[in-house]
Order: structure tokens, then C-alpha cells, then sequence
């Protein structure tokens, strides 16, 4: 089987301070692969483990995310590319599908496309679905149990309501959630192993024709959110705590 | 807490260069997570008695830890040394008692990967590098710890046999080890044994269940009563087990030198994120000045002690002469971590005096100014150097 | 001109609309709601409805829906497409986004226009920061549960349009729907909601009784949704859950990580009982208990029941 598997390497929000005005630093931000990822990651190792073939890693980011592909390469992936992203800015969820697909679409025949629900630093969750309308494939989404058998693909999808068992061909693209499995641990010969492979790095001048998609999306600001809470801390017994805390609710008009 | 950062990234920059340093640091990185998610929520519990000793360890020995340094034919990843002490710092961040245990395991096999023959690598090593046997190092005695040499256990040759008698303390892994490498006096000197945990010469005491710290890891007391051991099981050479032995502490308190400063750090952090949450006298504890001379002191004793341990170790890997370096190392890593981690109790006033996840950082580090070289024999060996060299 | 809104979900249809009635007053369009097979009673909020029908059900997968929408926007003038926030709804508009080529903004609680563009805020960087995104028209949204209030307007002229979408690529095998004991907790004014100090799933009894004594809604943090599977996916709030704006949300025995702190800011009184006097929830919380839930939360019921 051809998995391609999608990662993105993304801001840590950990790590991420802000300047006084409460802006994020971006510039030169730690990434991390996105914690989603690790659960798609482990998803395509899971299928080629079955069902045999290679996963190759897929990303599109600055030059830090070869350290994400390198992680992903180590759960298991076969092999990776990178797309150098363009470091005046990061396409919007549309053109970065676009990049994306057309990146697959160079590997030669793919059987199956996993990603994940959404980015651990933007959760949109639109790539995913736009990548299967760039390939022309179907798109199963939020997997929460991922089964490939005789050129099928089927998901169980949790959803607000219960869950939808999905269906479809192969070739087709899916989204996991985390809870779809438990991401191994590499042991540390398989790292050192990874970080070793040459991975290959896509220009985005190879990919980007005149069909690119020119939204003309702008993030026009990003602040931190203000938590102005009371914060006020109710001690004393279970029982006195109790009671201060239900005159307090009254008060406030809540009870 | 996250382990692996830009302090142990940055030391691997200026130890390796920017290329290497990136896949070392992508192994340690990947060691780190393990430890955050796997290892660290156990460590409480271990000090408690509430884990089962050697969980931790297994998880460690799964990842590959034990195979860092070693040669890739017996099962190694062929890592420089520094590469597994940034490790262990790590490791003792995230529980110490499981770093040690390792740290004396690992010595072992060091051992045998030094100075031993090519049939006790092939039998040995594998085992051991995987953790599928754990090693114990036994050299002290009821009667003699810093004064090493004077030991009483003696081995005596019977034809193609040695048998061992005598009786080693404050064994680290004993009761659990499968090979237990024995210090005796023989008649040209002193010999290291490699004795199986099933010789039914070998008898495991009591385990010392008084202990201050430390208290992840399985203690006790070993006799070895008419012990009969074939003659390959003697590694190295006879009449120079003591030199081995000296050889082999150098490493490993590098390697002690770096859990402490593992420890260090697992208390600062605690410390600190207390302090930033902690309001009095109209300000956060942080803000205060005494709070912050404290706050820098721990971060340049840790750097220090790590700069130390790591220079004793980049002088190990490019086989000059380190024993001084690494005594120096450990005091002053040992050292501070007791005074940081007693500084981080002071910090978290009540809540670091009534709480078990505080001050176990200090009865761990506690240990480590006594074993592996008391603080006491490696002034003097350091002294000695100084008073060797021309003034 | 025209902006376009559709849920599946018919409370959500009417919220959208709303939002899509307030978009289109200022871009100086008309709000049309856009109804797949059939219109669903109940709030309309919109000048005008759509209804799309085919030979089979569009509003059984995201693919004939995302289809017959486009066949509808092909048709029309549309300057924008509003989608209600569903799993099904985030897909869609993904898709509809797709295949037209035009920017999807991702999901949000507040629009405005700017400058000719629309413009939605939302949550980034696990939480923790607003974005203001813009994108040129035509383009895409996606709105959260909640951040509109569906109004109640006369019903709308409806126009029916036919459209053939192909078979759609993935076949809906089967729906289990979950029985849902829970109330509804995107519209509860009270929220009760149990995170990991729980120690078992038979603890969850302790939060229900005070649910019930507060004649509040249960949910939950993630990990019991999704890890524990102590309680169903509809119950998690957070992030990558449900948005909820209560009168009064009780968290109880959650630490307060930002994912899920996320989808509680809208709450006017925020209460806090955990045992970690340092968990990051006390930091959002009006009110907070530090004590161990096991204690306080018995106690809170009982003063509540018997005054």
C-alpha cells in the first residue's frame, strides 16, 4: 500500500511568549509537530504494517519542520518531503492544499491519504478536505477507527449525534482523531536512524503554477485573550466553602 | 516540566557542531518525551512505595538507553559518551532512583565492553545493552567504602576456579541483578568477578528499607559464602582489579555528576513555578529580590556543575586524561544539587517541607556526596593532581 | 448579492442565518438560507430560503451537500457562504471552499466586514490568542454554536431549485445515534463539567447529583470523552469540542488547560473545585474551591438541596 501521510509543523504553544502589546513572537517560534499529527502518523505506520507498502511523510514549512518529518520518520514513515514554505508567510488552508496535493500527486500512484483533525496550533480543520478535492478523492473525516480491506476504506466517525460508519474506495484521503490510537514512542536507535535519511526538499516554485489559489487571506491581527475572572478563592471546610460559595452565586445572580 | 531544551541543545552545539547536534539532539528530544509522559508520573509513587521498582527501568532500557555509548556489534547505537550523560541528566530529572540504578547497570557494562574478553562481550553485552539482564556493581564493603583498596572479600584460585569469599554493602540492584560484578583481593592484588545472581554462593541480605532517598531502587547488603566462580569469569586482568575499578568510577561519576544535576533542576523547576504563583506582600514571590539571587544561584551552579560533568566527559571521549575533572564534576555537581534542592524546599516554605514530591530531590541528591567517591576521596584525588604538578 | 448560510442542524440553520442577516446588512446583500430536501420548521432568521432538492438525499453526506451548495452559488451572486459548526458543517464548507476556490476563514464567534472583506475572529495557538482573519469575497466561514441567536422572523419566501450532484464518493454505511442523557449543553444556561480528578467513571455519579441539585447540564473535558470514554463525544467542551456561553459553568476537577478553556470564555460565572491549588483553572475562574472534590462537591449538593 502507498500511504502518504500529511504533517504539519507547528507553532509550540508552550513555547510561545509575547511581546508586551500581546502579540505572539512568530519569528523564530518553536515548532513541534502537531500533536493531531502524531495520531495520523501512527495511523499510516498502522496500515503499512498490515498491509505492507511505505508511508511517505509529507510537509509543507519553514526549515524547522524537518525536525517533524524526522519525528514522523522514526514512528515508522518510509521516507519524507518537505516543502519549503515561503518564509514571508504561510499560505491560508486552500493554498496550502494546494500545495500539498500537487506534492502528492508527483509520488506516482498513492492508495490512501491520512492527516489528522486539525492543526494542534490553528484547528480550522479545511486542509484535509480540500487536499481530497484537489486529488479528486473521497475524504472520510474525524476517524475515530480506520479499516483498508479489498480497495475499501472504512471509518467510524464519531460525530455530535453518535457515530457514522463511512465508506469508500481506494484511493481516498482521511482524517483521524486522537482518539483513533495511542502514537509509539521510537526508541532511540530508531531516531538516530531517521535523523539520518535524506529527506527531499520540494521548491515552491516546482509546485506553484497560475492555478494557484489567490484568496487573499490576511491575518490582520493576533492578541492574547484578556482572562479578567474574579479569581477569588473561597477556603474554610467543604461545608463553609459550600456556603460561601452559594451566597456568592446568588449574589451574582446565577442561582 | 520539559527535559530536553535550548541549555542541553546548546551544549550539544558547542560540544559537536550544529550537524551532529542535531540528530543527538533529536534522539534526547524523542528520550524526553518518554521520560515527561512515561517515566516522571511514576516518580512520586516510586519514592512512596506505592510503584513496583524496576518499572521505570524497563521503560528506560526499552527506549535504548543503556545502548547509547556502546559499540553498534554488541547491540550500541555507537553514540559519543556525552551524547548518554546529557542523557542521564535527563533521566535523573525525571526520577532519580531509576537513573542511578541504570547509571550503575551501564558502568557495568562498560566495564565488560572495556575489559573484557571477546567471548564475555558476546555472551554479556547484548543482554545487558537491551536490558534483558540487569548488573549490579559490587566493590564496597561493611568495612571499608572511601578506603576502597583495603577490602577483605578474597578470592582464591582452585585450579580452573576461583572461590570468593566476603561481604559487600549498599549493593544498588541487589536481589534483582542476574550478574553482580565483585571486587576481591587475590594473591597478585585484586581481580573483578562477574558473578551470576543464581550462584548459590551469592547470598542477598536484608534490603535497606531505612533509606533517606533513593528509595526507587533496590539496596542491600551481599555475602559471598565458598562462592564458586570458573576462571572466565574474571574480567580484565588479575592483579589489576583495583585499577579497573578506579578506571570505571571515573566514568560513572560523570554520570552521577549529571542525575545530580538532573535532580537540580527538578527541584528548581518546582521551586520556581511555586514562586510565580505565589502572592505576598502585594507582589508575586518572583518579584522579590532574595527570591531572585536564589533563582540565579541554582541557574549557575547547574550550568556550572553541567559544563563541568560534560568537559570530564568530551575529555573521556577524546581519551585524555579526565579522573580529576570528573572528581570535580561530581563534587561540585553532588554539592550543588543538595544546596539547590534544600534551596527549593526553603522557597516553598510549608508546602516544600510538608510535601514528599518536594524534598524526596533532596533525599535523593542526598546519597550522591557519599557513593561512587565520597565527597571526602575526591578533594583528595583532586588535591593530589594540583600538588603533582609543578608550582 | 446574496450571503448564503446552511446547517444540517436545525437550531444551528437558525443562528447561521442570523449571522448571515447581519453580514449581508452591511456588505448591502441579501440573506439566503440555504435548506437541503426539505425546510425545517422552527427559526428562520432569513430574508429568503433555498431549497435544494435532488433524486436522493443531499443532506445525507457532506459531499451531495457541499454539491447541491455549489450548484446554488454557481447559480447566483453570492458574496459569501456561512456554515453552522458541525463535524459534517466544518467538512462542507471545506469542500464547497474546494471547489470553488475561494478562501475558507475557518471556524469563529464574531464576523464583520472590512474594507470590502469579510473578516471572522478566532481562537489561535491552542487558545490562548484572538485572530482577526480576513479574506477577500466570495468567500467561506464557518460559525460556532451560540455566537448568534437564531431570530424569529416571518417565514421566508422559499424557492425551490432542482440539481443532479453525482453519487456522492463516500457511502454512509451506518448511523448509531448515541441516547442522549445529556441535555443539551450548547444551550444549557447551567453547566456542570467533570474533568480527570474523577477517579473512576462511576465517580461521575458525584458531578450528576450536583447537575441535577443546580439543574444544570453534565459535560466533560476531552480526556473523558475521548481516552476515558466515560461520557459521549456531544459532552466535551472545549477546542476541538463544543463552544458553551452559560449563566453559570462549574468545573470540577479539571486543570484548566488552555484546549479546554477555550470553549468556556463565553460562561458569565466561572466556578473552579480542584484539589491543586496551582491548576492553571483557578487563573479563569471567578470562584474557586481548592479542597478535594470527593469532599466538596457532596457538600455543595447538599447545601443546595436542603438550603
Amino acid at each position: 500500500m502507498n500511504i502518504v501521510v500529511l504533517v504539519k509543523s507547528a507553532v509550540d504553544e508552550a513555547e510561545l511568549r509575547a511581546d508586551p502589546a500581546g502579540h505572539p513572537l512568530l519569528m523564530g517560534a518553536a515548532t513541534k509537530m502537531s500533536n493531531f499529527d502524531m495520531n495520523g502518523v501512527e495511523e499510516a505506520v498502522r496500515q503499512k504494517e498490515e498491509n505492507g507498502g511505505t508511508v511517505i511523510v509529507v510537509t509543507l514549512g519553514g526549515a524547522d519542520a524537518k525536525k517533524a518529518i524526522k519525528e514522523a520518520m522514526a514512528m515508522g514513515g518510509t521516507r519524507g518531503v518537505h516543502i519549503l514554505a515561503d518564509p514571508r508567510g504561510a499560505p491560508d488552508s486552500l493554498g496550502t492544499a494546494y500545495l500539498l496535493a500537487k506534492a502528492i500527486k508527483r509520488l506516482g500512484e498513492v492508495d490512501l491519504v491520512v492527516c489528522s483533525e486539525g492543526a494542534s496550533d490553528t484547528y480550522q480543520g479545511q486542509v484535509g478536505a480540500m487536499v481530497a478535492e484537489y486529488l479528486e478523492m473521497p475524504f472520510l473525516a474525524y476517524a475515530k477507527k480506520v479499516e483498508t480491506n479489498g480497495g475499501k476504506v472504512t471509518c467510524e466517525q464519531g460525530f455530535e449525534g453518535g457515530v457514522r460508519v463511512l465508506q469508500a474506495k481506494l484511493p481516498a484521503v482521511v482524517s483521524v482523531v486522537s482518539e483513533a490510537n495511542q502514537p509509539r514512542y521510537p526508541t532511540l536507535l530508531q531516531v538516530m536512524v531517521a535523523g539520518k535519511k535524506a529527506i527531499e526538499d520540494l521548491p515552491l516554485s516546482s509546485l506553484k503554477s497560475e492555478d494557484y489559489p489567490e484568496t487573499g487571506m490576511e491575518v490582520l491581527d493576533v492578541t492574547v485573550q484578556a482572562t479578567n475572572r474574579k479569581r477569588v478563592l473561597l477556603d474554610g471546610s467543604p461545608e463553609d466553602a459550600s456556603k460561601k460559595l452559594v451566597d456568592a452565586l446568588k449574589q451574582e445572580g446565577v442561582l | 516540566m520539559k527535559l530536553y531544551g535550548s541549555d542541553q541543545e546548546r551544549v550539544l552545539i558547542s560540544l559537536y557542531g550544529a550537524g551532529p547536534a542535531d540528530i543527538y539532539g533529536a534522539i534526547l528530544r524523542s528520550l524526553s518525551a518518554v521520560l515527561e509522559e512515561k517515566v516522571s508520573p511514576l516518580s512520586l509513587a516510586l519514592d512512596q512505595g506505592r510503584e513496583e521498582i524496576g518499572k521505570p527501568r524497563r521503560i528506560l532500557f526499552d527506549q535504548g538507553l543503556s545502548k547509547l555509548p556502546h559499540a553498534p556489534e554488541f547491540g550500541g547505537m555507537g553514540l559519543p559518551f556525552g551524547v548518554y550523560a546529557l542523557a542521564m541528566e535527563l533521566a535523573g530529572a525525571a526520577d532519580a532512583s531509576t537513573a542511578m540504578s541504570l547509571g550503575i547497570h551501564n558502568t557495568v557494562a562498560e566495564a565488560i565492553a572495556r575489559f573484557g574478553s571477546a567471548d564475555q562481550k558476546k555472551r554479556l553485552l547484548p543482554a545487558l545493552l537491551s536490558g534483558k539482564k540487569l548488573a549490579a556493581f559490587a566493590l564496597t564493603e561493611p568495612s571499608s567504602g572511601s578506603d576502597a583498596r583495603s577490602m577483605r572479600t578474597k578470592a582464591v584460585k582452585e585450579g580452573r576456579y576461583y572461590l570468593v569469599d566476603g561481604s559487600k554493602m549498599f549493593i544498588t540492584n541487589a536481589g534483582e541483578a542476574d550478574v553482580y560484578l565483585v571486587f576481591a583481593e587475590t594473591a597478585s592484588g585484586h581481580g573483578a568477578f562477574l558473578v551470576e545472581g543464581s550462584n548459590p554462593g551469592l547470598k542477598v541480605g536484608r534490603e535497606l528499607t531505612e533509606k533517606l532517598g533513593m528509595r526507587g531502587s533496590r539496596t542491600a547488603e551481599v555475602r559471598l559464602v565458598k562462592c564458586r566462580v570458573a576462571e572466565d569469569s574474571l574480567l580484565g586482568e588479575e592483579g589489576k582489579g583495583f585499577e579497573h575499578a578506579k578506571e570505571l568510577l571515573d566514568s560513572s561519576r560523570i554520570v552521577m555528576g549529571m542525575i545530580c544535576v538532573g535532580i537540580a533542576r527538578a527541584a528548581y523547576g518546582k521551586a520556581l513555578a511555586f514562586a510565580k504563583g505565589r502572592e505576598l506582600f502585594g507582589k508575586k514571590l518572583s518579584d522579590l529580590q532574595l527570591t531572585r539571587e536564589k533563582v540565579a544561584n541554582a541557574a549557575t551552579e547547574i550550568s556550572a556543575a553541567r559544563l563541568l560533568c560534560m568537559h570530564a566527559s568530551r575529555l573521556k571521549e577524546l581519551q585524555r586524561p579526565f579522573s580529576s575533572e570528573a572528581a570535580q564534576g561530581k563534587v561540585l555537581a553532588t554539592e550543588m544539587a543538595a544546596r539547590t534542592c534544600d534551596a527549593a524546599v526553603q522557597l516553598m516554605g510549608g508546602y516544600g517541607y510538608t510535601s514528599d514530591d518536594v524534598h524526596r530531590h533532596w533525599r535523593d541528591a542526598r546519597l550522591l556526596m557519599i557513593g561512587e567517591g565520597a565527597s571526602e576521596v575526591l578533594r583528595m584525588l583532586i588535591a593530589s593532581r594540583e600538588l603533582e604538578r609543578e608550582s | 448579492m446574496e450571503v448564503l448560510s446552511f446547517s444540517e442542524d436545525a437550531g444551528l440553520a437558525g443562528e447561521v442565518a442570523a449571522a448571515g442577516r447581519d453580514i449581508a446588512m452591511l456588505l448591502d446583500a441579501e440573506a439566503v438560507a440555504v435548506e437541503l430536501d426539505e425546510v425545517s420548521a422552527g427559526l428562520h432568521s432569513a430574508r429568503k430560503v433555498v431549497l435544494v432538492k435532488g433524486d436522493r438525499a443531499l443532506e445525507a453526506d457532506p459531499d451531495s451537500a457541499a454539491a447541491a451548495i455549489v450548484e446554488v452559488a454557481k447559480a447566483r451572486d453570492v458574496r459569501a457562504l456561512l456554515v453552522g459548526e458541525t463535524k459534517f458543517g466544518t467538512v462542507v464548507a471545506a469542500k464547497v471552499a474546494g471547489r470553488l476556490k475561494v478562501g475558507s476563514l475557518g471556524k469563529g464567534k464574531r464576523l464583520r466586514v472590512d474594507a470590502g472583506r469579510l473578516v471572522l475572529e478566532r481562537d489561535a495557538y491552542g487558545g490562548k490568542y484572538l485572530a482577526q482573519v480576513a479574506a477577500k469575497l466570495p468567500c467561506v466561514a464557518v460559525v460556532q454554536a451560540g455566537a448568534y441567536k437564531a431570530v424569529n422572523a416571518p417565514i421566508a419566501p422559499v424557492e425551490t431549485l432542482s440539481v443532479n450532484v453525482g453519487e456522492p464518493k463516500v457511502a454512509t454505511v451506518e448511523v448509531r445515534q448515541s441516547q442522549r442523557g445529556e441535555a443539551d449543553i450548547k444551550s444549557a444556561p447551567k453547566i456542570v463539567s467533570a474533568g480527570r480528578g474523577f477517579a473512576r467513571k462511576e465517580d461521575l455519579a458525584l458531578a450528576r447529583d450536583l447537575a441535577d441539585a443546580l439543574g444544570a447540564a453534565l459535560g466533560c473535558s476531552r480526556p473523558l470523552s475521548s481516552d476515558l470514554g466515560w461520557m459521549g463525544e456531544e459532552a466535551h467542551i472545549g477546542l476541538t469540542g463544543a463552544y458553551v456561553h452559560p449563566q453559570l459553568y462549574v468545573a470540577v476537577g479539571i486543570s484548566g488547560q488552555l484546549q479546554h478553556v477555550a470553549g468556556i470564555k463565553d460562561s458569565k460565572i466561572i466556578v473552579a473545585i480542584n484539589k491543586d491549588g496551582q491548576a492553571p483553572i483557578f487563573q479563569f475562574a471567578d470562584y474557586g474551591i481548592v479542597g478535594d472534590l470527593y469532599e466538596v462537591v457532596p457538600a455543595l449538593t447538599k447545601l443546595l438541596r436542603h438550603g
